[in-house]
């Protein structure tokens, strides 16, 4: 219960922080809003082979769109020495991973869910009609983009290149989770339930999530205090 | 002959993706450097070899009579595997304090090991479709390759415990 009360009040400090400056949510909304409208100078939006990739497209948006988030989820503290007063304060370096995990995927989530009717407008996929499953993969997958980007974005937040480091470390350790999440949306946003044969991507996809929010706990005081 | 190659470079860089998974773990228990040197050898030497599978299974896929690249699930996830790895290197070279270099190049080495099975499976569902490709196979090859990356890895463990040695040196000179 105490361990819950420090992450929601990691959470909240952030994503106040957030709103008050605004400044990681309106680049990420600027960004997806751009590369979504850069796809369209790619091929004939109108094109039958729209709906092969659109679950591609859409979580090639979320996931450069996300780092730019997430980038920022510990180069917030930089200044003023905030990262040190955070370590030293007294709670559970898990407790500061989750809080900081949960801001982010609010965050990012709010961000998929202003682009993902932009997308609908500009590319004609019925994405309403499976929206609660929709819904499902899009929590699973940003949780997966959220675990694994702040994991890395705090073992990044000191090293000089970092914004160059942190998208090098996470695409390839998030690579089965994008497959599996894009492989789901492709049909879910065309309207049809998830075939039979992908439930199994859907096992995985949760399976990633499971995995790896373990190994990111069981990891977070090495990567905080070295 | 070449098939054979890419196969035994990808089991020997397997093992050790292992081997820096174990010793990278063994260091954050111990904090002994030598584990960390150790983890360091291994995952350069897997990288340089895997690298060099991969070109040989695509020659030997173009030698074949079919393109240099045909989607083949293992050609791609030997891929993925060195994307993976690739940044290990990066990282340790953009930080400069040894303990907190050593602690994050092992955190990044026990994530990509447990995210190689995963991403094994991925890989092999989503190319399920294109031209079912033939399991690894063991030959008499992988031994000889084995063998050449021990020795070399081992070369690699002794140059970094005497570029560590020389820089603890150096670093206790700059005290006095």
């Amino acid at each position: 219960m105490k361990f819950l009360r420090q992450v929601l009040t990691v959470a909240v400090k952030d994503i106040r922080a957030e709103l008050r400056t605004k400044e990681a949510i309106n680049a990420s909304l600027a960004f997806a809003l751009m590369i979504l409208l850069l796809f369209s100078y790619t091929f004939d939006p109108e094109q039958e082979m729209m709906r092969q990739v659109s679950g591609g497209l859409l979580w090639i948006v979320f996931a450069f769109a996300g780092t730019l988030t997430l980038n920022r989820s510990f180069a917030r503290e930089l200044p003023n020495d905030c990262l040190d007063a955070l370590i030293a304060a007294p709670i559970p370096g898990s407790a500061l991973f989750l809080g900081k995990c949960l801001a982010s995927f609010l965050l990012v989530l709010a961000v998929e869910l202003i682009s993902l009717p932009v997308f609908g407008i500009f590319y004609r996929v019925h994405w309403t009609l499976q929206f609660p499953w929709l819904l499902v993969v899009l929590l699973l997958g940003t949780w997966a983009l959220t675990i694994i980007g702040t994991i890395f974005s705090a073992l990044t937040v000191n090293i000089r290149l970092r914004e160059v480091m942190l998208p090098m470390l996470t695409y390839p350790i998030l690579m089965p989770a994008l497959m599996s999440a894009m492989r789901l949306t492709t049909s879910l946003v065309n309207g049809q339930p998830i075939p039979e044969d992908d439930f199994a991507w859907l096992k995985m996809l949760i399976g990633f999530d499971v995995v790896f929010t373990a190994v990111s706990l069981a990891l977070i005081e090495t990567v905080l205090v070295g | 002959m070449l098939h054979s190659l890419f196969d035994a470079s990808v089991w020997t860089s397997l093992a050790a993706a292992a081997a820096a998974a174990v010793s990278s773990i063994l260091f954050l228990r111990s904090r002994n450097f030598l584990y960390d040197s150790l983890a360091l050898a291994v995952t350069e030497i897997g990288l340089i070899l895997i690298a060099a599978g991969i070109v040989a299974g695509a020659v030997a896929g173009r030698l074949g009579g079919g393109p240099w690249w045909s989607w083949d699930a293992r050609l791609t996830s030997a891929l993925v595997g060195f994307l993976i790895y690739a940044p290990y290197l990066m990282l340790r070279r953009a930080i400069e304090e040894p303990t907190r270099r050593a602690a994050s190049a092992a955190v990044v080495s026990i994530f990509a090991i447990f995210d190689l099975p995963i991403m094994t499976l991925a890989v092999n569902w989503w190319l399920a479709h294109h031209a079912a490709s033939a399991p690894i196979g063991v030959e008499w090859t992988v031994l000889p390759v084995a063998a050449l990356a021990a020795a070399l890895s081992w070369i690699r463990l002794r140059r970094e415990q005497d570029r560590r040695a020389r820089d603890a040196e150096r670093r206790a000179a700059q005290e006095i």
